[in-house]
C-alpha cells in the first residue's frame, strides 16, 4: 500500500492531498520546503492561512497592523470571542490558532503596518507573497517589492458580494500597475465598511489565491490563471477577462521601467502623531480634489457628516475624520498611527 | 445595439440597472452615448475624454488597451464592461 498510516511520516497528514495527481510526494515536499509573506491577516488573510498551513507550506509570515474587533468575527475564520476579550493582535492570534493546526509548520507573526520602509525586508527571504490586504496602497508597495525582488505574488480583492484575483508572475505577467494603472481617488470606491461584505464571497476569493498559492509552491506553473478572474457569489456571475497582452502593450513605470515610485516612497501616504491632541494626520500626495458629497452619500449611513468646498467631517465609533480635498485627513480619538491608517483605508478608501 | 455592463458601484448612477444599452461603432461612441443618456456616470468613467486610470474598459473580455483603445470596433450586441478595482479585503 503506497499511503498505508505512518506517524513517523511527515507526508502522512498530507495523504488526501498527495494522492491528488497534481500535487503527488514531489509536490508536497516542495510545499513543504517553502516560505511565503501574507500581508494582512484579515477577512482574506485568514482564510489564506488557514489554507496554506492545513496544506503544509513550511514557513508562513503573518504581517498584520490591527487588533481583533467583533464585527470581525462574522468572516475572519481564525478568530473567536476569546480573542476580542484578551485584546490580541491579529499576527499573534492567528499565529496561535494555526500552530494548533499545523504544529509541523513555522509561523511567524509580525505586528507592524507595512509601508516603504519596510517591506523588502518582510519579503525578501521568502518565495512567495500573498495579499490579504484591504488597501491600494499596500498593494502597489507589494507590487513594487515583489517586480524589484523578481518574486510572484497573487493580488484579491472582495466587496459585498464580489470578488476579484489575479496571479502576477514578475517578468512573465503583466504586474498590478500594468493592469490597475492608478488607485481610485479616497472616497470614490466602495470599502467593506461602507458597502458590508460577505464571509462566504470573501472565502471564495481567498480560496482562489490559496490555489493560486500550492501551484506555484508545488512547482506547477503551467497551471496558473493568467486572467484578471470576477465574479459574483450573489448573482452567480463569472468572468475571466484577458490581460496577458497588456504585458507588452502598456508602458508601465514599474515592470517596464523599473521605477519603483510606492517602494522609493515618492508615491503613498505619510502619516504622524498628533502630540497632545490624540489625533493622527494621513497625508496622501493625490493630485485630484476628493468629491465630498459622493463621500458624504457613502458615510451618511455609518455616522454623522457633514462638508462644505474646504472639509469634510465625519464622525463614527469614538472617532472623528476632518477631511481636506487633496486627500489629507486628521482623524481624532487615537495617538496609533497603524489604527488611524486603518481606519483611513476602512472609511475613506485607498 | 451593443451593451454596457455597469458594475455595482457605478449602478446609483444608471438608475440601478447592471446593464444598459448604447449605441455607437467604437468604445469612445459608446460611452459617449452611455454618458449622454446618464450624465451622472461621466466623471466616473472619464476625465477629459480618456478612460480613467483606475477603470478598466473590456470588449468581450478584452481590455482595449491592447486593442484600439477608445477606437476599439464594437459590433452589435457586442459587450462592452466597465470594470473598477475592487480595493476590500
Amino acid at each position: 500500500m503506497a499511503f498505508a498510516s505512518n506517524p513517523n511520516d511527515p507526508l502522512d497528514r498530507y495523504s488526501r492531498q498527495v494522492r491528488f495527481p497534481g500535487m503527488g510526494e514531489d509536490g508536497q515536499r516542495k510545499l513543504m520546503a517553502s516560505r511565503v509573506t501574507l500581508c494582512g491577516c484579515g477577512a482574506l488573510g485568514t482564510v489564506l492561512a488557514n489554507h496554506l498551513v492545513r496544506a503544509g507550506v513550511g514557513f508562513v509570515r503573518v504581517v498584520d497592523r490591527d487588533f481583533i474587533e467583533t464585527h470581525n468575527l462574522q468572516r475572519q475564520i481564525l478568530f473567536d470571542e476569546d480573542d476580542v476579550a484578551d485584546n490580541l493582535p491579529k499576527a499573534e492570534a492567528a499565529a496561535r490558532k494555526l500552530r494548533k493546526i499545523n504544529s509541523t509548520v513555522t509561523i511567524e507573526p509580525i505586528v507592524t503596518d507595512i509601508d516603504h520602509t519596510n517591506i523588502e525586508a518582510l519579503v525578501s527571504d521568502v518565495d512567495l507573497i500573498l495579499d490579504g490586504t484591504d488597501n491600494f496602497e499596500t498593494r502597489y508597495l507589494i507590487n513594487d517589492a515583489a517586480v524589484k525582488l523578481n518574486k510572484p505574488w497573487i493580488f484579491g480583492g472582495v466587496i459585498g458580494s464580489e470578488g476579484q484575483t489575479m496571479t502576477i508572475l514578475p517578468g512573465k505577467s503583466p504586474c498590478m500597475r500594468c493592469v490597475i494603472e492608478d488607485s481610485p481617488p479616497p472616497g470614490m470606491t466602495p470599502t467593506c465598511e461602507t458597502a458590508g461584505v460577505l464571509g462566504p464571497a470573501v472565502a471564495v476569493v481567498a480560496s482562489f489565491e490559496a490555489v493560486e498559492a500550492i501551484k506555484i509552491l508545488s512547482g506547477n506553473f503551467e497551471k496558473l490563471n493568467t486572467k484578471l478572474i470576477m465574479f459574483d457569489v450573489w448573482d452567480w456571475s463569472f468572468r475571466e477577462l484577458k490581460i496577458a497582452a497588456l504585458k507588452d502593450k502598456v508602458d508601465c513605470p514599474c515592470c517596464k521601467g523599473r521605477k519603483f515610485e510606492w517602494l522609493d516612497g515618492a508615491l503613498g501616504s505619510h502619516t504622524t502623531t498628533l502630540c497632545g491632541r490624540n489625533a493622527v494626520q494621513i497625508a496622501t500626495r493625490r493630485h485630484e480634489p476628493l468629491n465630498f458629497p459622493e463621500m458624504a452619500t457613502r458615510l451618511a449611513p455609518l455616522g454623522e457628516v457633514r462638508h462644505n468646498a474646504f472639509m469634510l467631517r465625519f464622525a463614527t465609533e469614538g472617532h472623528e475624520f476632518t477631511v481636506f480635498p487633496d486627500g489629507r485627513a486628521i482623524i481624532k480619538g487615537t495617538n496609533d498611527i497603524a489604527k488611524a491608517r486603518t481606519l483611513y483605508s476602512q472609511f475613506v478608501g485607498s | 445595439m451593443p451593451v454596457v455592463r455597469i458594475p455595482t458601484p457605478l449602478r446609483p448612477y444608471s438608475g440601478g440597472k447592471d446593464s444598459v444599452e448604447a449605441s455607437g461603432s467604437t468604445v469612445g461612441e459608446v460611452l459617449t452615448s452611455l454618458t449622454t443618456a446618464l450624465p451622472d456616470l461621466k466623471d466616473r468613467i472619464l476625465d477629459a475624454g480618456e478612460v480613467r486610470r483606475f477603470v478598466n474598459i473590456y470588449v468581450n473580455n478584452e481590455d482595449i488597451r491592447y486593442l484600439d483603445d477608445l477606437a476599439t470596433p464594437v459590433a452589435d450586441r457586442d459587450e462592452v464592461s466597465i470594470i473598477p478595482a475592487i480595493a476590500g479585503g
